[in-house]
């Protein structure tokens, strides 16, 4: 506290002043030119930051580096204070409860009123329905990519995958497959699904069932799909069963057929919910 | 004797010119009154000690995001309509893509300045976060939250909830292909609520998911909602701080009636503000030459789209982190599902906000201490305090690393499932051993050298 003034040189807060018109002119030249961002960025902080360097070096090198003493409140000080404060408070509070059948129709007057708002927020969304986590498959659906145009049993080879979705809805986000092709020697279907997979062909939903993402990679020679998000690993030789990672449910899968045009088509909808399933009563 | 001439008299006594000050000081003494308060505040006095920037790095990146956000404002589109684009980025030209994302390309691409205060933006939201984990456990390790700093203690966590949240509504904006799969997997978080979850995410999103009201709504709380609570917290932090006067740690001259330091006028206001313009300045800096969030890189959301090595901002990698290490512990009960994905994603947050926010009260019941506090404790003078702080940080940053597993896979030539595996050994056990250890390097270095000082 008894340290003897400093005395410092003005420069640095001279040249960094400088440099801070020096940034300000050359912020306008980048803009009028349209420069590269990395000029619009490095003159806007050479600028800033040489004027905040001058304050800076001004205010703890020039300004005499004066350290000073205050005091902090101590808040039981002022219990005189206190008192007065709940004095006041209490004749406030008085003149209300000094009316005590009143003041308790205030209170439930206040909550049923404000409870009475809460149905307000039925207006943001719908009621959920099982609908929300389910495909939009009928049976005779044909299988379109993306693009919409239909998948033959020629669009694959054994090893393939694509994406389908049912014809006239490719924005159906929970109806979206990954449609594999599996080698004949290496896949058994489910008991009860025998006849949900002709000629190899295999279509599970694509919404991870873990946090929703889209399980979009596949593994030809593990024979398994990945979820990019969490890596969760699902075996597509075993029912699409997630064999590693952090989702507990199969993949539901979805009864293909081939018709005599030789378009995939379905024949049904999924075999079971589709994406995340939760707690909940509808 | 005139007012006047009593005025004269006082001017020559206090040496104060009759020019500039003294005009000042008259207009604000007739229109606003209290020149006795306004003359101690001047006086305010401001301890130092580096840690102390923490608090000030989070507020100027608080200024920052408000004025970039409001530029930025001016160009963002919130709607989920769908345009075809035909801009100046070629290789998303014929591309269709909600009007939202082709607003931020624009932004990017087409108005001048327009990337630098987006990646200015994106820069201070992440320094933003990073101030005030800093400031956080700089609070923690020094015993500042204990009386009477309570308040400032939960009004400070609040803060920091909403900043975190407010960064993810951010980030969800741009409806690129990035922002997509994070709603996406917001949207099962919020459902896997038990019971309300799915009631919960129909009208928090408006409706099963993708929805087209959800970029229109997320706006809104986005640039005012959330902005408005936290710069109102804000108000009252520093409030609360200016009344009560910033703590100290112990030196000469210093106690607990004494503060010691810097006064406002000039010396602090000259180096707070030079340290706003300095703060800005690094953000320009990176946001002119480190790229950020490059949205047309992604591509726009479709809910077919995804790609490899997906991260969310920093803030949220260790729940990212805990979403992929929690195993598949689905509870099934009669048809009834409570999904794994409640634990690591809704109810870890919970578990560790909720001691941090009781955490004053639990340190007063076990010290038995309620006296007010203005001088700050050496951490390793605590070490059952430095202990839970050093375990909860491994925890934390266990856990954020474990968010890119999936990089680190990558990066190290290692199967996921054995990395899985060894970052779920690895968040159970490193923490209790990193507390331990604190706890006995504290004792140790914290117990006087009474041996070889004896003499002295």
């Amino acid at each position: 506290m008894t340290e003897p003034p400093r005395h410092r040189p003005t420069w640095p807060s001279v040249i960094a002043l400088l440099a801070t018109i020096a940034g300000a002119v050359g912020f306008v030249w980048a803009y009028a030119v349209d420069a590269h961002n990395a000029w619009l960025g490095g003159f806007l902080a050479l600028g800033l930051l040489g004027l905040g360097f001058a304050l800076a070096y001004w205010g703890r090198d020039l300004a005499g580096h004066e350290e000073a003493a205050g005091r902090y409140p101590i808040p039981y000080e002022d219990v005189e204070a206190q008192v007065a404060l709940a004095a006041e408070a209490q004749r406030g509070a008085e003149v209300v409860t000094r009316r005590g059948f009143l003041t308790k129709l205030l209170i439930g007057g206040v909550a049923v009123f404000g409870l009475s708002q809460v149905v307000l927020i039925a207006s943001l969304g719908p009621r959920p329905k099982p609908s929300f986590s389910e495909g939009d498959w009928a049976a005779g659906d044909r299988l379109v990519t993306f693009d919409g145009r239909p998948v033959t049993r020629d669009a694959l080879a054994t090893g393939g995958f694509l994406v389908a979705f049912p014809e006239g809805r490719t924005d159906s986000a929970n109806s979206q497959v990954a449609l594999l092709r599996l080698p004949a020697d290496r896949f058994a279907p489910q008991p009860g699904r025998e006849s949900w997979s002709p000629e190899g062909f295999v279509a599970y939903s694509r919404v991870c069932t873990h946090a929703g993402c889209a399980v979009a990679q596949y593994q030809d020679e593990a024979q398994v799909l990945l979820c990019p998000c969490h890596q969760s690993i699902f075996d597509v030789l075993n029912g699409a069963r997630p064999i590693g990672g952090p989702a507990a449910r199969a993949l539901p899968q979805l009864p293909l057929a081939i018709d005599p045009a030789g378009d995939l088509i379905a024949m049904g909808n999924f075999s079971g919910p589709v994406g995340p399933q939760s707690w909940t009563v509808y | 004797m005139s007012e006047r001439t009593i005025i004269k008299g006082l001017a020559k006594a206090f040496n104060v010119s009759q020019t500039k000050t003294r005009g000042a000081a008259r207009w604000v003494g007739r229109n606003v009154g209290g020149s006795g308060v306004l003359r101690e505040e001047l006086r305010h006095i401001f301890p130092d000690h580096w840690s102390f920037f923490f608090g000030e790095i989070a507020l100027y990146c608080f200024i920052i995001l408000v004025a970039t956000g409001v530029f930025m404002a001016l160009f963002f589109h919130a709607s989920a309509a769908q345009v075809v684009y035909e801009g100046s980025y070629a290789p998303l030209r014929g591309v269709t893509m909600s009007d939202a994302y082709r607003s931020v390309l624009d932004l990017s691409f087409n108005v001048r300045a327009g990337l630098l205060i987006r990646q200015v933006h994106h820069w201070a939201a992440l320094v933003f976060a990073a101030a005030l984990g800093l400031h956080l456990f700089r609070m923690f390790f020094t015993g500042a939250y204990r009386r009477p700093r309570i308040i400032n203690w939960l009004v400070g966590l609040t803060l920091f909830v909403l900043v975190i949240v407010n960064g993810v509504f951010g980030y969800s904006l741009p409806d690129d292909l990035l922002s997509g799969i994070g709603l996406r997997v917001a949207y099962s978080i919020t459902a896997a609520a038990p019971l309300i979850g799915p009631w919960m995410a129909s009208v928090l999103f408006g409706g099963a998911f993708p929805s087209e009201a959800l970029i229109p709504r997320i706006y809104p709380v986005h640039i005012f909602l959330v902005p408005a609570a936290i710069g109102g917290l804000l108000g009252l932090h520093l409030g609360v701080l200016w009344l009560q006067r910033h703590t100290q740690f112990p030196g000469p001259g210093r106690d607990e009636k004494t503060v010691v330091g810097t006064p406002l006028v000039p010396a602090y206001a000259l180096r707070t503000v030079g340290f706003l313009l300095i703060v800005a300045g690094a953000l320009a800096v990176l946001g002119g030459f480190f790229q950020i969030n490059p949205v047309w890189v992604y591509g726009p959301y479709n809910t077919w789209d995804a790609t490899t090595l997906v991260q969310p901002d920093w803030y949220t990698g260790w729940l990212e982190g805990a979403v992929r290490l929690f195993p598949p512990w689905d509870i099934v009960i009669d048809g009834f599902r409570l999904p794994a994905l409640f634990w690591p994603a809704a109810a870890l947050p919970a578990l560790l906000l909720l001691p941090m926010l009781a955490w004053p009260y639990v340190d007063r019941l076990i010290s038995g201490d309620d006296r007010y506090h203005n001088l700050l404790d050496r951490p390793r003078e605590h070490p059952v305090r430095m202990a839970i702080g050093a375990g909860t940080l491994t925890f934390l940053f266990t856990l954020l690393f474990a968010g890119g597993s999936d990089v680190w896979a990558v990066l190290l030539g290692w199967q996921i499932e054995g990395l899985v595996l060894a970052f779920q050994i690895a968040v159970v056990v490193l923490p209790p051993i990193v507390a331990v250890l604190t706890y006995y390097a504290c004792k140790a270095t914290s117990r006087p050298l009474r041996s070889s000082l004896a003499g002295r």
